[in-house]
């Protein structure tokens, strides 16, 4: 049998993918990265110049979205007036007694779900790496934060992160490359009333460009990344990890290359991916190293779906978890319109550490999302925010108008039993593999963090001169989420864990995974989109020495 | 018997002939029926986003879009009945016959009837008509920081809103 064409294959050219790929890269292997979707093109697939942008989200290409399916919702033990999600205009989200499974929002593509990403640039808090030695819950990260702070700095530099020079706890042996932006009036409002309730209020550090860097132009506060960033200030993976990559002349990027199977050899090592083309060919590419970074949803479906492969300690697709998310929005006295400027340009850090909350285990950050109802546009705020109709409702929506302010916040999420990704057992995709099920169940101790989130964006958007609250989400009885983690989970112990320390099989020595799946705990609240890159570059420090 | 087949042909030629009209004028019923819904749904449009110094709904165009809809055409159908009869007992001869308080005031308790149904089409109206209301150019223009993110994004972002 002929040798493998490539050191190292990659699954998955998102965020865990791509910085996995230049790592390899610069260090002289040579990668193949591919993805099952489609490569985009900032400039016609999503230009944001059209006056249609109101109604158009990240653009769908054939082959951006995986299939999915949801098992069913948890019943619900309300009432819970604080965590019922919706609005005054629309009603109640949610009015079947039942968790309302929506969405795993992901884009399948060169750069991956960054591509429509906020571009928040979170480091983990320190504290939350140890859930399980310091309150008993989740896992123990096998590693710490000093281990993972040079290769933060390493993915800050590249990113072009601007933020601020301290974080509390999260201590940096650099500074951020690029000074924070300037907050948004909102953000500013907003931090009135942080002020006022005695919370820090701060810039959050942001994967989007204050300054040119790396001859990519710097961020004109347009307020759409969740649309697609045009101008490639913004660090989604395509135009930061995935270009310095190719720079090395020793990455080749595949798209519309979707992996259905991996090949195990006899021995200790896996030999091959089966890869689906669009056309409905099959073809089986040999490789010396297999790195998987297809999400906490797609990596254990490969793998349940090439016979269990890697699941010795049968925790692949194990602990799930979701985001924790509230928001709130409100109509202040004064116009705001917080559509203007980067999305959650402001954040608090207090509630952040494991044991910040009162009586709560796990932490939550909270952040400006005063631009939620502008960012969707008048047609999204006029009926949201302004019941009724009739000409009483059009006045009210001229006047209006341009007042909303948001608040969100994002909280740890404990794994449990009832939470997974397993196979359907009757949905198959294209190449008639089964599809993932998801599974997402809250336990007392996330509603009770749900509730402390809640009440404090009550409490923050008062003190900010908000005067009622038009709208509320959280994920008590709404799944719709963009962060999940922990579905193949790195530990120390073979027997609880998928993969070591490393980011290798604790079975298979050429298999490697690194994307959020790997995560022993979610952290409290913070973007997981920097970590996973951290997490990459180190694992591909690792991949082929031995 | 063959001429007795005949004769009977030929009497029954006009009463075929009547029957042959039945298909016409029941269609011009369906066509009167469906006029009338589509006008009750044009009003309802107006009552619903009027304008305010703007062009309201129906000035726009925007009921037909939802008129498009197959999958409101029963409930439609179903909620204009329920109007006209609402429109009955305050003694006009169905919605259309309401003047613009009575409509405003049918389309409310419409809405606080209890009746899912249709509880359910006033709000799935209002959702279509209202979407494409506030996302039409001539509305939006009404309004500020409504234009395209790009290729300007916003420079006053961190100022007090003009």
């Amino acid at each position: 049998m002929s040798e493998p064409a490539w050191d190292v294959v990659v699954v998955g050219a998102g965020a865990g993918g791509a910085a996995a790929a230049y790592g390899l890269s610069r260090r002289g292997l040579k990668v193949l990265l591919l993805d099952a979707g489609p490569r985009f093109d900032p400039s016609t697939d999503y230009p944001l110049t059209g006056a249609d942008w109101d109604t158009q989200d990240f653009p769908e290409k054939p082959g951006s979205r995986g299939t999915y399916t949801f098992a069913a919702g948890q019943r619900l033990a309300g009432p819970e007036p604080l965590l019922a999600s919706g609005s005054r205009g629309l009603g109640p989200l949610v009015g079947s007694g039942a968790r309302l499974m929506d969405k795993y929002h992901h884009v399948r593509g060169i750069g991956g779900t960054t591509l429509h990403f906020t571009g928040e640039a979170h480091r983990l808090h320190p504290g939350a790496m140890k859930m399980r030695t310091r309150f008993g819950v989740a896992a123990d990260w096998p590693i710490d934060y000093a281990e993972l702070e040079p290769y933060y700095v390493q993915a800050e530099e590249l990113l072009g992160v601007a933020g601020p020079t301290s974080q509390g706890a999260r201590w940096r042996s650099r500074a951020l490359p690029l000074p924070p932006h300037p907050l948004s009036y909102a953000a500013r409002t907003l931090g009135k009333g942080a002020a006022a309730l005695g919370l820090g209020w701060q810039e959050n550090s942001r994967a989007a460009l204050s300054r040119p860097w790396n001859g990519r132009p710097p961020c004109n506060y347009c307020g759409g990344c969740n649309k697609g960033c045009p101008r490639g200030d913004k660090g989604s993976a395509d135009v930061t990890f995935v270009a310095a990559a190719l720079a090395t002349n020793r990455c080749t990027v595949r798209p519309d290359s979707a992996v259905i199977r991996i090949e195990a050899g006899t021995d200790d090592r896996v030999k091959a991916v089966l890869v689906g083309g669009t056309d409905g060919s099959i073809e089986r590419i040999a490789t010396a190293h297999l790195v998987l970074a297809c999400g906490a949803v797609e990596t254990p479906r490969l793998l349940l779906a090439s016979d269990g492969l890697g699941n010795d300690s049968g925790e692949v697709g194990e602990n799930f978890m979701d985001t924790l998310l509230v928001s709130v929005g409100a109509l202040h006295p004064e116009p705001q319109h917080g559509r203007r400027g980067l999305p959650s340009d402001a954040i608090c850090w207090d509630y952040n550490a494991p044991d910040a909350i009162p009586g709560v285990i796990g932490g939550c950050r909270i952040y400006n999302a005063a631009g939620e109802a502008e960012l969707r546009g008048l047609a999204a705020f006029a009926l949201g925010a302004v019941p009724g109709w009739g000409l009483a409702h059009a006045q009210a929506v001229r006047k209006l108008w341009g007042h909303a302010l948001h608040a969100g916040a994002i909280g740890e999420r404990l794994p449990n039993r009832d939470s997974r990704v397993d196979l359907d057992p009757a949905t198959r995709d294209r190449f008639g593999m089964p599809v993932a099920r998801i599974a997402s169940s809250l336990g007392e101790a996330d509603i009770a963090r749900l509730r402390f989130m809640a009440k404090t964006l009550h409490d923050l958007v008062a003190a900010s001169g908000a005067e009622r609250i038009f709208e509320s989400y959280s994920s008590w009885d709404w799944f719709s989420a963009t962060h999940v983690f922990g579905t193949c989970r790195m530990g120390r112990d073979p027997q609880s864990a998928v993969v070591d320390a490393d980011g290798r099989s604790h079975r298979w020595r050429n298999l490697w995974i690194t994307d959020a799946s790997v995560f022993p705990s979610s952290g409290g609240g913070e973007a997981p989109s920097l970590t996973i890159q951290a997490l990459a570059l180190r694992t591909a420090e690792r991949i082929g020495k031995g | 018997m063959r001429r007795r087949h005949v004769v009977m042909l030929l009497g029954l030629l006009p009463l075929s002939g009547v029957a042959a009209l039945w298909p016409f004028r029941r269609a011009r019923a369906r066509d009167g029926a469906r006029e009338h819904v589509a006008d009750t749904v044009e009003a309802i449009a107006d009552v619903m986003f009027p304008g305010d110094g703007l062009p309201g709904a129906r000035q726009l165009g925007l009921p037909a879009h939802v008129l498009a809809m197959p999958e409101l055409a029963v409930p439609i159908a179903r909620g204009v009945g329920w109007l006209d009869a609402e429109a009955a007992r305050h003694g006009a001869a169905d919605f259309l016959g309401l003047d613009a308080t009575g409509r405003l005031a049918a389309l409310d308790a419409a809405f606080a009837s209890g009746d899912d149904g249709i509880q359910a089409l006033v709000l799935a109206l209002r959702f279509h008509v209202g979407m494409a209301y506030y996302t039409h150019p001539a509305v939006k223009s009404a309004f500020a920081y409504t234009g395209p993110p790009q290729p300007d994004g916003f420079a006053d972002f961190a100022e007090r809103p003009a």
